[in-house]
């Protein structure tokens, strides 16, 4: 990656290697994180999101879906493996 | 967008910065010059990737190879309309996936597993990992087809789709991993070129979108067509790649247009390429072409070079080579968002492999046992490249429930869930996938064990 020029982006010379602008330089700290928005910083990311509340209905179409998708699979395999033979 | 468990910072105190977000700001950077100085191509080149990476990586060996099994078989009426049809239906699901990764900045993997629990999010997990272990043997096996026409064997296909796996890792960045594999991806235009090399007759082509009738043959040869055409369309490991890597490259609701434009070009190059592979196919429906059914395209390209000259033969046997290895790198990447999703730990290319160990080993590791399957002696590889698509149609349903599921979520979309006309035509493809995935099966199923004959 071709180094960036001293005047450049905070964001640019961090992505080329060089090290994050040290705290006490609020400016170029500021700069660095603009362009993201704030949900999209790995601090924020890292917190899972809550639980969805699924009805009774929904969870029990989902697993009749689940267990179809996986007696088909295994249809599927045995019918690969009887080729096979 | 995403609602969390914890409660949030105040709104003026600034997160912790890593080394990830640095790198991800630096992309946003350019993305806000172009959109500020009114700069619509630059802006439009910045956003592309993950759409095209995922409709191009779809078009991978297999998928070409049964394209072109299609033509060979059967013509080019059904099938020149159909594989339109389908892009269209996987236009409509990676919609879904890079609007959710653009809102909420997490890939599919984490969302399933933190919104609906662990149970499912590690069933999705495990469905992907089974369904591409499988797909990368396969692309391995069409490496290996291709390279074999040059006379290299299968040490060099397993070499060269490993290095180029490792060879994506260096630079610790998104925006590099995805412009070498892009790059790559375009050269899914040689199944195009192949096209143009058999001099299709225009009218026999034009004149085959008029949605004639399935050529023939047996109720369970019709279900693997479909099913397998589907497999070669919509696959699981898209959902998670293309959702991932739009929230690794950073875009947000406001690149939601781009994102379109982006899945769309990538859906109707698909589209294209993959009925390139089938007029090339074609070619062979005069000479033979029912003998290419048995070895799932292994003779594709010496098949070709007999009946329209080495430089389709040559041509193809290029396009299987890059459609196994962009497959490679779109496949891996999946399997590790999903792994290090998952898991909860980094997810990101925008890190190095020290930084986020699992994400790479898994990316790694998952092509490294498929490259050693290939190499077992008598590995029945044709029939496994022959299954994969299926394998992956049959499982795909679960995974679009829950895509239309999240992207339904107004918790964590907003106004950007789905609409109800997106709702409707979703249902649909699942559908449809679903009944398809499900007939073969459970007709094949049948057949195999002599309860109907």
């Amino acid at each position: 990656m071709r180094a960036p020029a001293p005047d450049a982006d905070p964001a640019a010379r961090v992505a080329a290697g060089e090290p994050r602008p040290h705290p006490e330089e609020p400016a170029a700290e500021d700069e660095l994180i603009m362009h993201l928005e704030r949900d999209q910083f790995v601090a924020e990311t890292s917190r899972p999101v809550s639980r969805a509340a699924l009805t009774q209905r929904a969870v029990i179409a989902l697993w009749a879906l689940r267990v179809f998708a996986i007696v088909v699979s295994l249809m599927v395999i045995y019918t690969f493996i009887e080729q096979l033979n | 967008m995403a609602s969390t468990a914890a409660p949030t910072a105040p709104i003026l105190t600034p997160p912790p910065l890593t080394d990830e977000d640095a790198a991800r700001s630096f992309d946003r950077s350019r993305v806000h010059h172009a959109r500020l100085g009114g700069r619509r191509w630059s802006l439009l080149w910045l956003l592309v990737g993950p759409g095209i990476l995922a409709m191009l990586g779809e078009n991978d060996g297999p998928s070409m190879i049964a394209y072109a099994s299609d033509g060979a078989q059967y013509g080019l009426g059904f099938f020149v309309p159909f594989i339109p049809v389908l892009f269209a239906m996987a236009y409509v699901c990676q919609e879904m996936c890079m609007r959710v990764g653009a809102v909420t900045h997490r890939g599919y993997g984490e969302l399933v597993l933190q919104r609906y629990g662990a149970v499912w999010g590690w069933f999705a997990a495990g469905d992907l990992t089974l369904t591409n272990l499988i797909t990368l043997v396969a692309e391995f096996v069409s490496i290996r087809v291709g390279l074999a026409y040059f006379g290299l064997g299968s040490g060099v296909a397993v070499a060269l789709g490993l290095v180029l796996v490792v060879f994506t890792f260096s630079g610790g960045r998104y925006w590099r991993w995805e412009r070498i594999v892009l790059g790559m991806a375009l050269f899914n235009g040689l199944f195009l070129v192949a096209a143009i090399l058999v001099k299709p007759h225009a009218g026999a082509v034009f004149g085959a979108l008029d949605f004639a009738p399935f050529p023939g043959g047996s109720f369970n040869t019709l279900l693997l067509l479909l099913a397998s055409t589907i497999g070669a369309t919509v696959t699981p490991w898209m959902i998670f790649f293309q959702q991932g890597a739009s929230a690794d490259k950073g875009m947000t609701p406001r690149d939601i247009t781009h994102g379109r434009y982006d899945t769309a070009v990538g859906a109707v190059l698909a589209a294209i390429f993959g009925v390139g592979a089938l007029v090339a196919g074609a070619a062979l429906l005069t000479h033979g072409g029912g003998g290419i059914q048995g070895f799932a395209g292994a003779g594709f390209p010496e098949a070709l070079q007999h009946v329209a000259g080495g430089a389709a033969g040559t041509v193809f046997a290029l396009g299987l080579v890059e459609a196994g290895a962009v497959a490679i790198l779109t496949i891996s990447a999946s399997t590790a968002y999903a792994a290090a999703e998952c898991v909860g730990v980094t997810h990101s290319f925008n890190t190095f492999p020290r930084q986020a160990a699992l994400f790479y080993a898994a990316n790694f590791g998952i092509a490294l046992v498929a490259a050693l399957v290939i190499l077992i002696p008598g590995a029945p590889l044709l029939s496994i490249a022959l299954n994969a698509n299926v394998l992956a149609t049959v499982l795909l349903p679960v995974s679009l429930v829950f895509m239309v599921m999240l992207a339904n979520d107004r918790g964590l979309m907003g106004r950007f869930a789905n609409r109800r006309s997106t709702n409707v035509i979703g249902v649909s493809v699942i559908a449809f996938v679903g009944i398809c995935g499900a007939a073969y099966g459970i007709d094949s199923f049948l057949l195999a064990t002599h309860v109907i004959g």
